[in-house]
């Protein structure tokens, strides 16, 4: 699963920081997911959507063969 | 997130001092040739050895276990996930030694001791291992 975290953050100018703040987990957690290390569960996806005020498909897509 | 079943972070260190606790415990009654190497049986139930058997391999699974069971400072929903993985190979490394000293050895009481520390121990080494990885390539992130 692909997301354009990286690009939300730099677009709303918050660092991966403010946004595990914001989110309540820790920096490392965001830091995997935006190198697609990690892919969040449903509930902590829809925290990240809600931050940036788009639909989770605006923010995670499906990649081929997930 | 809710974390259930865990201990507060502060049992790491402490599980810490009862592991390095242990240690002088057993190297003293290594050198009074107390025969705590051969495990519970043996020499019958309650007798010295067997209670300061019992006391130092309590005092070092008590430990391991409070450390590997304690919370991490921000426990989230990867560490869960990365606790579980290593719980998942933790068993398999155990299963797989076990399984094979029970074939090529003959000592039940080692295969007992092994199998008091190996999963903890491996379980503690794996998960702090992932962690420390992804510190890392978050410090070389910035």
């Amino acid at each position: 699963m692909k997301n354009n975290i990286r690009v939300e953050r730099a677009i709303k100018n918050i660092t991966q920081g403010d946004l595990a703040e914001l989110v309540n987990v820790s920096r490392q957690t965001i830091n995997s997911i935006e190198s697609n290390k990690y892919v969040p569960s449903t509930v902590l996806a829809l925290k990240i959507a809600r931050v940036f005020g788009k639909p989770l498909e605006g923010i995670f897509t499906l990649e081929e063969g997930d | 997130m809710k974390s259930r079943f865990l201990f507060p972070y502060w049992c790491r260190y402490l599980g810490w001092g009862l592991v390095i606790a242990h240690v002088p415990l057993t190297m003293i009654a290594g050198q009074n040739g107390m025969e705590i190497e051969s495990g519970p049986g043996g020499q019958g139930l309650f007798t010295g050895s067997h209670l300061f058997f019992m006391c130092t391999a309590l005092l070092m699974a008590t430990g391991l276990f409070m450390v590997a069971f304690a919370k991490e400072k921000m426990e989230d929903e990867q560490i869960w996930h990365i606790r579980l993985e290593s719980l998942r190979w933790a068993i398999y490394v155990n299963y797989i030694i076990l399984i094979t000293s029970l074939v090529f050895i003959n000592d039940t009481g080692h295969i007992l001791e092994l199998n008091l520390w190996v999963p903890l121990l491996f379980f503690i080494v794996r998960f702090r291992w992932v962690i420390f990885r992804l510190n890392r390539s978050l410090s070389r992130e910035g």
